[in-house]
């Protein structure tokens, strides 16, 4: 189903260190009521934000997207990425109107084989999100395995 | 809360994964796989999944969320930590579970350290992880 050839694996491993340009990002009261009525839940008081922007919040206020971080690992196509895992720590809860910095970063990448002896790389990236007065917010970590001629 | 390892928390229940909170959620996160929002791409796929689409993961995530927020409070979460053995597909129905693994204290707070699930009645655990929580009526350092 996909010709695309397979990256070397010394192109992969360099991605280690990557660094983001980081950025600022503000969540409106719009963004947030969509996203949590996307949830099933109702708005959280006081203007907390809905913990599940701390996987968009971090991508786009690093001043990266979904498809940069696919092209990064030169993924096959959009279908191709598979989630190991997400890992989000929350220090401080999110609230909107509030301007956040972020920093973000490749923290490894590995070539790797899977139970079925098929390769695929293991990308790690992780985010950090700190407030206007430079306590740290929250921290995400997004595994995600970029197969390998596997569809 | 008078609680101990071992204790259940209370299950959340999302009756319907909708695939129109799928494209939504896609627009958000500026997400431009198809597999969340046309069926067709999903169809094409040897995964035998047929005409359906498949639900964005932090979207399975946040249900196991919303369980904790009901069980603990809004302001409850520490960390959560999140595997995704497999898919939620639209039109599912599916019920965030947990239970707690251990109790501890951490910066005069009391913590709960939970193992939580997002199961479907046919195809067993779709999302499987770890979570800590503050728990109620604790002095909560973060607020």
């Amino acid at each position: 189903m996909n010709s695309k050839p397979i990256p070397a694996e010394t192109d992969i491993m360099r991605l280690t260190g990557h660094r983001f340009p980081g950025g600022f990002y503000t969540v409106a009261h719009w963004e947030n009521y969509l996203l949590t009525e996307c949830t099933g839940a109702e708005l959280l008081p006081n203007g907390m934000v809905h913990p599940v922007v701390l996987f968009h919040l971090p991508i786009i206020g690093a001043n990266t997207s979904i498809a940069e971080m696919f092209a990064l690992g030169q993924a096959e196509s959009d279908l191709s990425i598979m989630i190991e895992s997400y890992d989000w720590e929350i220090l401080q809860p999110l609230r909107e109107e509030i301007r956040y910095r972020i920093s973000g970063g490749i923290t490894s990448a590995e070539r790797c084989k899977n139970a079925q002896d098929k390769l695929y790389d293991r990308i790690q990236f992780c985010f950090e999100v700190h407030t206007p007065g430079e306590m740290l917010a929250a921290r995400t970590t997004i595994t995600w395995h970029y197969t390998r001629h596997t569809l | 809360m008078n609680l101990k390892v071992g204790d259940s928390i209370p299950q959340w229940v999302m009756p319907s994964v909708s695939a129109e909170r799928m494209r939504t959620m896609a627009a958000i996160l500026r997400d431009p796989n198809p597999l969340h929002w046309d069926r067709n791409a999903v169809d094409v796929l040897p995964l035998g999944l047929g005409k359906r689409t498949i639900n964005q993961g932090p979207l399975g995530l946040s249900y196991m969320i919303n369980m904790l927020h009901a069980w603990a409070g809004p302001n409850c979460l520490r960390r959560i930590v999140m595997r995704f053995p497999q898919v939620v597909l639209d039109g599912e129905q599916v019920i965030a579970r947990g239970t707690i693994r251990a109790l501890r204290e951490e910066d005069s707070a009391r913590l709960a350290d939970c193992d939580i699930w997002l199961e479907h009645g046919d195809r067993g655990v779709l999302l499987e992880g770890t979570a800590s929580v503050t728990l109620p009526g604790q002095k909560n350092p973060q607020s």
